[in-house]
């Protein structure tokens, strides 16, 4: 399917935040309560519509197993955004964001947009982390935040949809070279050279939730 | 004048491989794609395959045309052995299948997962059904049936391969100074169902190379973790308890 844009995220976050469940729900709508624990990468893609332009995710879904981690690192290279997942229900996971920050810093283009998602907003008789701490650090570090829930679907769709907002906004305003491939995005074939003549739209919209 | 002399131009003519559709396949072009644009320099060996149950029935697991495509590539393409393992899903419009690459099939292919070699352990399940038994650290275990269409070939080479990942090559190192401190996907004990002639060929004729791993090297290239260093081991003393238990690798002191 014909695309304007291409846009590779990265999920990162500690093991057991649901990654791979928030990938499924975004992509196939659905929630699998017990998921294989993830090694290399698993791939997901959608396509959604912003600015009336076709935009297809490609999704890389990561381990987030210490023992995988040297790995992990090597698929930040050519992202244009990553979804920091911590779970709300696990202190220990928020704690640990810095080094993931520090990591996809190091790694990736400086450029990235980064949304830190707070997950498992539906189990709030167990919450650790308040919501405020979570803004909080994403204030601190010039991230965008969401709660989000992968098995209510809440926010799902608003935190990969909300990403791509940012990266088209950056692309309008020429922070993102779009003919660099290390920054992530990928021109679609046949919107080659009608790229980058849109500027100021925004208010994005999504597209009808087909896979592709 | 810069121009290398001696050097004659590099020819690339079409081999065997591309005609019997297990190299420049569907997946290869996929993975060098603009989408994806990885290991652009490596060469790929690929194959269709059904995904089906467990030993006994060997039934499909899916219906309809849906196929996996299974491939092996390197990260770095001067690497002695491939260590990256490709999963992808194919369509093919109307069920067809064919190994060429006639345009009016335009088969819809989707990659699915990446995973390093090092984590995967593929054995040749029953030889005359010509499945391959894929089983990572995690458990997951697949069982695919090479495609029909394929020639008997075919699985001869994914035969080799599965001989070539647990033995080496003559190249690879055998410096016994080289130690591993860990084995990441030991080898099932003597109470593993898997007693098709192939594996207990493997079994009871080289016990050791049972236990052989890939193990990689990091480099600085993109997937560079799994490159450099590129040998298969002999571990007789890793753990067989950290079966299902992940969270024991130390996978940084094997980099």
């Amino acid at each position: 399917m014909a695309y304007a844009y291409l846009f590779k995220y990265i999920i990162i976050g500690d093991t057991g935040v649901g990654k791979s469940c928030l990938l499924l729900q975004f992509t196939d709508k659905r929630f699998q309560p017990v998921h294989d624990l993830t090694i290399g990468v698993e791939f997901g893609a959608r396509m959604i519509t912003i600015d009336g332009k076709q935009i297809k995710l490609q999704i890389w879904d990561t381990a987030g197993q210490e023992s995988f981690r040297s790995i992990t690192r090597s698929y930040y290279r050519g992202a244009a955004g990553a979804l920091l997942v911590y779970d709300i229900t696990r202190r220990d996971t928020f704690n640990h964001l810095t080094t993931w920050l520090e990591d996809a810093r190091q790694h990736s283009n400086s450029n990235m947009v980064i949304m830190l998602i707070g997950n498992k907003s539906d189990l709030e008789s167990r919450r650790e982390v308040k919501k405020e701490e979570g803004e909080a650090f994403a204030r601190e570090h010039g991230l965008i935040f969401m709660e989000t829930s992968a098995k209510t679907a809440s926010n799902v769709e608003e935190a990969f949809i909300n990403t791509a907002k940012e990266i088209y906004e950056k692309i309008q305003e020429g922070v993102f070279d779009i003919n660099n491939e290390a920054n992530g995005i990928k021109i679609g074939p046949q919107h080659a050279a009608t790229n980058a003549t849109h500027a100021g739209n925004q208010g994005g919209q999504q597209a009808g939730g087909g896979c592709c | 004048m810069n121009k290398i002399r001696g050097l004659p131009p590099e020819v690339r003519e079409p081999g065997p491989g591309v005609e019997l559709g297990v190299e420049d396949g569907l997946l290869c072009q996929l993975i060098h794609s603009p989408e994806f644009n990885l290991f652009s320099k490596s060469v790929v060996f690929e194959s269709n395959f059904i995904q089906v149950t467990k030993p006994g029935d060997w039934m499909n697991v899916c219906e309809g045309s849906t196929t996996m495509i299974l491939g092996v590539t390197s990260s770095v393409p001067s690497l002695p052995l491939p260590n990256i393992l490709l999963m992808a899903n194919v369509t093919w419009p109307q069920g067809q299948f064919s190994t060429g690459n006639t345009p009016d099939s335009a088969p819809v292919i989707t990659l699915s997962r990446i995973l390093p070699l090092k984590f995967v352990e593929l054995q040749i399940c029953d030889r005359l059904q010509r499945i391959l038994r894929i089983r990572t650290v995690t458990e997951k275990i697949y069982y695919l049936r090479l495609h029909e269409k394929h020639p008997e070939t075919v699985f001869q080479f994914w035969i080799r391969l599965v001989k070539i990942l647990q033995k080496g090559l003559s190249i690879t190192t055998k410096d016994p100074r080289i130690q591993f401190t860990h084995c990441l996907v030991p080898k099932m004990s003597s109470s593993s169902t898997e007693t098709t002639p192939e594996s207990s060929l493997l079994l009871s004729s080289q016990p050791s190379e049972s236990f052989m791993l890939l193990e990689t090297k990091q480099t600085s290239d993109s997937f560079s973790h799994f490159s450099g260093r590129s040998q298969l081991t002999a571990d007789r003393v890793c753990d067989l308890n950290i079966l299902g238990r992940p969270q024991r690798f130390h996978m940084e002191d094997a980099l």
